[in-house]
């Protein structure tokens, strides 16, 4: 089956970015590190969308350096929705248990106790999100991907500065 | 804890983080000041983001790349509205923002699109980045000067101005939004306005209604999420007026 195949680099110059010809899938040594190739397997996990023409294609099957380059970004994106969701449930779980808590006789440890969570509860989940940046940044940076290691560099620190100064961003 | 979980769902399927439904609630069904209302919604927006964010981004759905890009044009913005924001009326920004938001709702309820969305969410290629750019800084500029949340203006400018297909715009806006809400409320949290107990129950809906919503969104047609968004920008510009009308002419307010 034929298949169009995308490219989902973004390029903030506006440049176009680096489509994959027959060629290229032929010779993967001739893809850049930052492409990644749509493939079969690929769109079945992408889910679908209102369904337009599909244009006829150009690839057959992936090649090895194209799964690998492929792999490394379904493994990144993992890393980074991990971090998202242990942030969410371990601070979702620290208020249940505080709620939990207040159902309990109200003594002065227990009152010391549910203050704890809150603080840490909110702590781990205002950290989560800049945590989640700073994954994201490293993670392309190693990909090679340095212009975005450097965006994401940029975002913490204009924060830092954002919330150091009392500026509300 | 149940307005929680309703702000959760919305805010996650549309990327809005929320807010638009916590605030009115806390502050006209609960009777919360304004001062504690907003605070405890931005932590929800938080909370929302990293709930939604975590399915999206395991699902291919959000633009790690593009969020990267515009956060950096929306904090830039931010941190210029808030050191500008002595220097502008935020009332006449208010209304200006207003109509605004009112003709994309409008445009958004009325017109159909003539653009087909992509067949699947690898086949697109983000257009126009120097538009999205200084949107994105102008959003920021208006979180900072109105306390709106970035989403409602730049889930239409990726979905029209950059044409992104309107699920991954979403998608994309909630994994932006939590980072800048992060720091609003840390900013807040250091001049101890932020309200824990108020906090907990709302935050513990929010994160179930946007484990729900994130679930739900990839289902739910295009056709029906443009039209939910076109719903909220309405409100939006509703909210906006409203401020913006009270601060220019008080008097026709009282």
């Amino acid at each position: 089956m034929a298949e169009r195949v995308g490219v989902s680099e973004g390029d903030p110059d506006g440049a176009e970015p680096p489509r994959v010809s027959a060629a290229m899938m032929a010779d993967p040594a001739a893809l850049g590190s930052n492409t990644m190739v749509a493939t079969p397997a690929q769109q079945a996990e992408a889910p679908e969308l209102e369904a337009e023409p599909v244009t006829a294609g150009l690839a057959e099957a992936p090649s090895q350096g194209v799964t690998r380059v492929r792999d490394r970004t379904l493994a990144g994106d993992r890393w980074i929705a991990r971090v998202l969701r242990v942030g969410a449930v371990l601070s979702g779980g620290m208020f249940v248990l505080s709620l939990g808590l207040e159902a309990l006789p109200g003594t002065e440890s227990t009152h010391v106790a549910i203050d704890q969570l809150r603080k840490a509860a909110a702590s781990l989940l205002l950290v989560t999100p800049v945590a989640r940046l700073g994954v994201a940044g490293t993670l392309l940076g190693l990909r090679g991907e340095w212009r975005y290691a450097v965006i994401a560099a940029g975002v913490l620190g204009l924060l830092a500065l954002a919330v150091g100064a009392g500026i509300q961003a | 804890m149940v307005v929680g979980g309703l702000a959760g769902a919305l805010g996650a399927m549309l990327g809005i983080g929320g807010g638009i439904v916590l605030v009115p609630a806390l502050v006209l069904g609960f009777g919360l000041p304004l001062e504690e209302a907003v605070p405890a919604s931005l932590m929800c927006v938080v909370a929302n983001s990293c709930a939604a964010a975590a399915g999206y981004v395991d699902n291919h759905l959000s633009d790690i790349r593009l969020g990267l890009t515009l956060e950096l044009a929306t904090v830039l913005g931010a941190i210029a509205g808030g050191l500008v924001a002595a220097l502008i009326a935020p009332a006449m920004v208010a209304v200006v923002f207003g109509l605004f938001t009112l003709y994309v709702a409008l445009q958004m309820m009325l017109l159909r699109s003539p653009r087909g969305e992509p067949a699947t969410l690898d086949d697109y290629q983000p257009t126009n980045y120097p538009l999205g750019i200084s949107g994105s800084f102008v959003a920021g500029g208006l979180s900072a000067l109105l306390g709106v949340g970035g989403g409602p203006l730049k889930v239409p400018l990726m979905s029209y101005g950059m044409r992104v297909p309107f699920k991954v715009a979403s998608a994309t806006s909630n994994l932006m939004i939590g980072v800048t809400g992060a720091a609003s409320v840390a900013a807040y949290a250091l001049r101890g306005h932020l309200k824990l107990a108020l906090v907990s129950p709302l935050v513990v809906g929010v994160l179930a209604g946007a484990y729900a919503g994130s679930r739900l969104m990839p289902k739910v047609p295009t056709a029906v999420l443009k039209k939910l968004f076109a719903l909220v920008l309405l409100s939006v510009a509703g909210q906006m007026l409203w401020k913006g009308g009270a601060g220019l002419w008080p008097s026709v307010w009282e």
